[in-house]
């Protein structure tokens, strides 16, 4: 009966929205870096451990307050264990495997084995149980018993939780764990040489009564002081044999600082590259909106430029060269493949709320088209723009999932045409989209807020601006309404297109936002 | 103008050749002699003449009428579409030559050699892309009234002497509701424009050999012109 009453408590929580979400949100706030909230989480547990630290520290010499004391050992403590219980409800879902078997055994006609779901389940909860960071969490949750005065030494273990919380940490400790196999060798290395070395001043010096050495510690004390070139000179050996062993202890501890030296800042060398990107990825999946541009090449460069003085802009290439060349430019950029899945999967950005839209401007149809099917395999719904190099590739490209495409060559024939037809409309309307003189062409969106004041073209009072009203265009009905007439009616959604000087155009949004009182 | 003279023969000229062909009795294309390239279909449908950058271009003196000839530069080498340029304004001072340029760099040597006009290819593409973005309704609106067939057009028409506007000012007149016609710039005698509402252009009254730029359907721009002037 409990058995079944598990399963279907499983099956609930499995097929809960609820719950997910539940559990989602503490995922996120707990291991998602890219949560805003996690860093004020981390921050109030970093800020936790160092008061917890502080007043260890106070405790040693001084008197502290028991509502100080109470602080320490009760509400940070189960802070700490709230966390721990989260963290361990997070590391792996109970539900699945009870599900899992229940389906395992009803498909081959036996008898659910609760016995099997709960090994499986306390194997997932002991492995995580017994990681180094959970081990950590534990520890710190030790001063809780604070009557055993011994365990107030754990706080310490508080300090060790700052890995979670700081990221440089973890970047440092993954980047000596990369050279886990040469520190080893070193360490094997300088713990002969100690060995041999403690060995030998014992035997040298220990008989010898001027000597300070007496004990086989005092000889490990000195070979470790001697080797890692601290040298306190509190201990030093006397007989001339005894001189001879410091010397070569004296060498190897240059050689093992050295080479510890250069492991160090190898490792960092062969990993800035991959530590960058990192960090550049996270800082892309914090940006709110952005341009995505694939390839940097001539017309890239130029909309990158223009675009960024108003929005963000990430460009993606698969040349290095061209790579180096935007972030000299001073462009956010990472040398990933633009035709490539794993690549957006790689930048952990959501492309539906953070990307505006996708630019295929590399300089070759081939490469745009295999990008524009790329991104059309993970999201169907992103806005595609490319530049079409060869007219016989249009269809392509289409095809492809490119929502608009700029064909270069058809757009210089069509200029050369109204250019050589009116060149002087021409040459104003050039101005006008260049913002010549501070003339500017906008567009303004109407919103709820614009409607509650003006309903009709009549309303908008633009010429009092000096502005233009060129016409309103219908969003629904996909229809220009030039030089509208009084009684158009607004709706939500249109757009007015007004032509006039930028500083006016921006008084007259305001005034179409600012609600007038009738 | 009768002639259109195309020198280049890539997309360029093509795409070029397609969209003037209207306008000019002759659309002549020419091919460098060591251009191996072919673009078969393109090649029934205008004259090809072949040229050489060392020519004294005498044969285009006895062929056309340059006075009443229009040149475009379309050589996808910059280096060889400057020295054409160059060329061509060194023996005919007063030819409209448009030259197309890849970057900014290569734009301002065409200007220096002689160019009339320069299109930017990359400049023009990258602005329109980032325009399509950013004000797409814009866009649309002005490629459609600038290149698409449609009743909606921009008409640059010049004030003729006794109009009815003779120092009126621009910017008194409603002209979208009596004339059915936004009335965008008026371009002066110095050829300097000013939009309607601009210091100059609300001081300076309505005077014969302005040009107005304006935006209307086909049947309001023409009864508009009857009131004005002449379409230029």
């Amino acid at each position: 009966m409990l058995k079944f009453l598990l399963v279907d408590i499983a099956y609930f929580l499995n097929t809960s929205n609820k719950y997910a979400k539940i559990k989602l949100f503490f995922y996120d706030f707990l291991e998602n870096n890219s949560n805003k909230y996690k860093r004020y989480f981390d921050f109030f547990m970093i800020t936790l451990i160092l008061i917890s630290v502080v007043i260890l520290i106070r405790e040693v010499k001084f008197h502290v307050s028991d509502e100080l004391l109470f602080f320490n050992n009760f509400v940070i403590s189960i802070i700490f264990l709230i966390e721990y219980i989260l963290r361990l409800w997070l590391s792996g879902s109970v539900s699945t495997i009870i599900i899992k078997q229940n389906e395992h055994d009803t498909m081959l006609g036996n008898k659910f084995k609760f016995s099997k779901a709960l090994k499986d389940i306390l194997i997932l909860k002991i492995k995580y149980v017994l990681s180094i960071k959970a081990i950590i969490d534990l520890l710190a949750i030790l001063p809780f018993f604070h009557q055993l005065r011994l365990l107030r030494l754990f706080i310490l273990f508080r300090v060790f939780k700052l890995f979670r919380y700081t990221k440089s940490i973890q970047t440092f400790s993954s980047v000596i764990s990369s050279k886990k196999f040469e520190f080893l060798t070193l360490m094997i290395f300088a713990s002969l040489v100690v060995f041999i070395s403690s060995i030998l001043i014992y035997a040298m010096e220990a008989n010898n009564p001027a000597s300070s050495i007496n004990t086989l510690f005092e000889a490990i004390y000195w070979s470790i002081v001697t080797i890692s070139t601290v040298g306190y000179g509190d201990i030093t050996p006397v007989s001339e044999a005894g001189r001879i062993v410091a010397i070569f202890v004296i060498i190897a501890g240059i050689a093992v600082f050295s080479f510890t030296t250069s492991l160090v800042v190898t490792a960092f060398t062969e990993k800035l590259d991959e530590i960058k990107d990192l960090k550049l990825v996270n800082d892309i999946s914090k940006i709110k909106e952005f341009y995505l541009i694939c390839g940097y090449e001539s017309v890239a460069k130029d909309v990158a430029l223009k675009l960024s003085s108003n929005f963000k802009v990430i460009i993606l290439d698969e040349d290095a060269s061209r790579i180096e060349l935007a972030k000299k430019d001073g462009f956010i950029a990472l040398n990933y493949d633009p035709g490539s899945v794993q690549s957006y999967l790689k930048l952990k950005i959501d492309i539906d709320t953070q990307v505006k839209a996708i630019l295929c401007l590399s300089n070759s149809d081939v490469e745009n088209v295999y990008t524009a099917l790329t991104v059309r395999s993970i999201n169907k719904d992103i806005f595609i723009l490319s530049i079409l190099l060869d007219g016989a590739n249009k269809n392509k490209l289409k095809f492809a999932g490119v929502n608009e495409l700029l064909y270069e060559k058809e757009l210089v024939g069509m200029i050369a045409k109204e250019y050589v037809g009116q060149s002087v409309a021409f040459e104003v309307i050039h101005a006008l989209r260049s913002n010549y003189n501070g003339i500017d062409m906008q567009e303004i969106v109407i919103n709820d807020r614009i409607l509650s004041s003006f309903s009709l073209v009549r309303d908008l009072n633009n010429r009092k601006y000096n502005i233009v009203l060129l016409g309103v265009y219908k969003k629904d009905k996909k229809v220009f309404l030039f030089n509208s007439k009084d009684e158009t009616v607004l709706e939500k959604g249109d757009f007015l297109l007004i032509v006039g000087d930028e500083k006016f155009i921006k008084e007259f949004d305001k005034y179409l936002h600012k609600r007038q009182i009738k | 103008m009768k002639n259109a003279l195309i020198f280049g023969y890539n997309d360029y000229a093509f795409e070029i050749a397609k969209n003037i062909s209207s306008t000019y009795e002759n659309v002549c294309i020419f091919k460098l002699h060591d251009d191996k390239s072919s673009l078969a279909k393109e090649q029934e449908k205008y004259k090809i003449y072949g040229f050489d950058l060392s020519d004294d271009w005498d044969e285009i003196v006895n062929d056309f009428d340059v006075s009443e000839s229009i040149v475009f530069c379309t050589l996808e080498d910059i280096a060889k579409n400057v020295f054409l340029t160059i060329s061509l304004r060194d023996t005919f001072k007063d030819l409209i030559i448009i030259s197309i340029a890849q970057g900014k760099e290569s734009a301002s040597k065409l200007e220096l050699a002689g160019a009339s006009r320069v299109i930017p290819t990359t400049e023009t593409t990258a602005k329109i892309i980032v325009d399509m973005l950013e004000k797409p309704v814009v866009t649309k609106v002005l490629h459609s009234i600038l290149y698409e067939q449609n009743d909606l057009q921009i008409a640059q028409i010049k004030v003729n002497k006794n109009n009815i506007f003779d120092d009126k000012y621009p910017a008194d007149i409603n002209w979208s509701r009596e004339y059915k016609i936004i009335l965008l710039s008026v371009v002066y005698e110095d050829m300097s424009q000013e939009f309607i509402y601009s210091n100059k252009a609300k001081h300076h009254p309505i005077q014969s050999g302005d040009i107005f730029v304006v935006v209307g359907y086909d049947k309001d721009i023409i009864n508009f012109e009857q009131l004005l002037g002449s379409r230029v």
